[in-house]
């Protein structure tokens, strides 16, 4: 089969590299460099002056996309429920953040806005604020073009409350302007801790992430028709190309077989060091490309 | 461009005498944030601890104190912008090598509240030149 996915790379693949040893203009030649079309970016890391880029910011932006052939995928943005200390987020707080990079997603030509949204429980329902914002701003997603996308990130797994709830919401609202992304995180046969970096710790005191099974990757099949994009997580190709944490063939089997057509956009995660979010993301698509070419 | 770990080694000086000194620190996160989730910032030199709440901060030419970084409605620290922290001090630094720590405490709404908040440490010998 012809596989119908395309190639992307989210900037979020440079962190600790980026304004430290690449400008954004490196790290987008890099991306086409390495032969991907499609640009994801985190709106809070990468635009300069953030929420309201100047003109000639916003100019420089369309110059490159042109001068390196890249499309804009999806736009990271952020719903901090815990923004202001001591009282949850207002509806209305939550909907002024999400109108406000809905449209400046779409003014940089972005299809897909993710909202990271805050958690209230260990297995990371979203505070409930997220459902009443959500639902106020589908009018303008639509107006703009733009499908919101919340991501399934480790440690959730697809069948949960999480997922239901987001799947029940796109039936009752009938709503084409919400979807699924997918972070192959959630996949991970076994756990990668990062090394290098400043150090850091989650908590004062002795709390621990979750233990979460390994979620089968034939999961995907129950929700792929909702998934608009894949935020392709890994965290090391070794040097014979093997990837010991995703497994990639069982998920581009699936992917291959459904016709999925939206973007792999490939986000490294694995160890910090000066040039290795380069060398990983080639190896990763070298892989990947390799891996459709059998297929 | 900046230095790797979050202490730079650019503008680590002395102030103005009974001002206190100065330390610039870069975001070790990957987005820059609304200021209202940085719950502060403790400096340690030579094993003199100075408090978050009374460290001044200065992003992007404005200056802020903890308590305005709090509750601000525009500010942000955008993650390729240091922080300048200005840590109140009677005497300067004397001239010449220090052991400078920083524990930067930031609230991240995306992780379950009992991780929280997010706590990058580090420490660096820094030379002060004046």
């Amino acid at each position: 089969m012809t596989p119908q996915f395309q190639y992307g790379v989210s900037l979020y693949s440079y962190t600790g590299e980026y304004g430290v040893t690449s400008t954004l203009d490196d790290c987008i030649e890099d991306v086409a460099d390495l032969g991907a079309t499609g640009l994801e970016i985190l709106g809070e890391a990468h635009v300069a002056g953030y929420p309201t880029p100047s003109a000639a910011w916003i100019d420089a932006w369309f110059a490159r996309l042109e001068r390196y052939g890249l499309t804009p995928t999806c736009y990271g943005s952020w719903v901090d429920t815990r923004r202001f200390l001591g009282r949850a987020m207002t509806v209305d707080e939550a909907v002024w953040q999400l109108e406000t990079d809905i449209r400046l997603a779409a003014t940089l030509g972005f299809r897909y806005v993710r909202p990271k949204l805050g958690v209230v429980t260990s297995d990371l329902e979203p505070d409930p604020v997220w459902e009443p914002a959500t639902e106020r701003v589908l009018d303008l997603a639509a107006e703009k073009g733009v499908v919101i996308c919340p991501e399934i990130h480790w440690p959730s797994v697809i069948r949960s409350k999480v997922v239901d709830d987001y799947i029940a919401f796109i039936e009752r609202t009938g709503t084409q302007h919400f979807g699924l992304l997918m972070d192959t995180g959630v996949f991970q046969t076994k756990m990668h801790h990062r090394t290098g970096g400043v150090a850091s710790r989650l908590g004062e005191g002795s709390a621990r992430p979750p233990e979460v099974p390994v979620v089968p990757v034939s999961d995907l099949e129950d929700v792929l028709d909702h998934v608009v994009h894949v935020q392709a997580k890994f965290y090391e190709i070794d040097d014979e190309l093997i990837d010991h944490y995703i497994p990639w063939a069982e998920l581009l089997q699936i992917i291959v077989r459904r016709g999925w057509s939206g973007y792999l956009s490939s986000e490294y995660e694995g160890d910090y060091g000066i040039g290795r979010a380069a060398d990983q993301l080639r190896r990763q698509h070298a892989l990947i490309r390799r891996l459709a070419a059998t297929l | 461009m900046l230095e790797v770990p979050m202490i730079q080694t650019r503008g680590f000086r002395n102030r103005e005498p009974g001002e206190g000194f100065e330390v610039r620190l870069r975001l070790p996160y990957y987005r820059g944030l609304w200021t209202n989730l940085i719950e502060g910032a403790a400096i340690t030199v030579d094993s003199e601890t100075f408090a978050a709440d009374g460290i001044g901060w200065s992003i992007d030419g404005v200056e802020y104190s903890l308590a305005q970084l709090r509750s601000s409605e525009t500010a942000r620290w955008p993650v390729d912008v240091p922080a300048i922290l200005r840590v109140p001090r009677s005497e300067p630094l004397p001239i010449g090598f220090h052991d400078v720590r920083a524990d930067l405490r930031l609230r991240m709404s995306y992780i379950p509240e009992e991780l929280q908040p997010t706590i990058w440490s580090e420490q660096r010998r820094l030379v002060i030149t004046r």
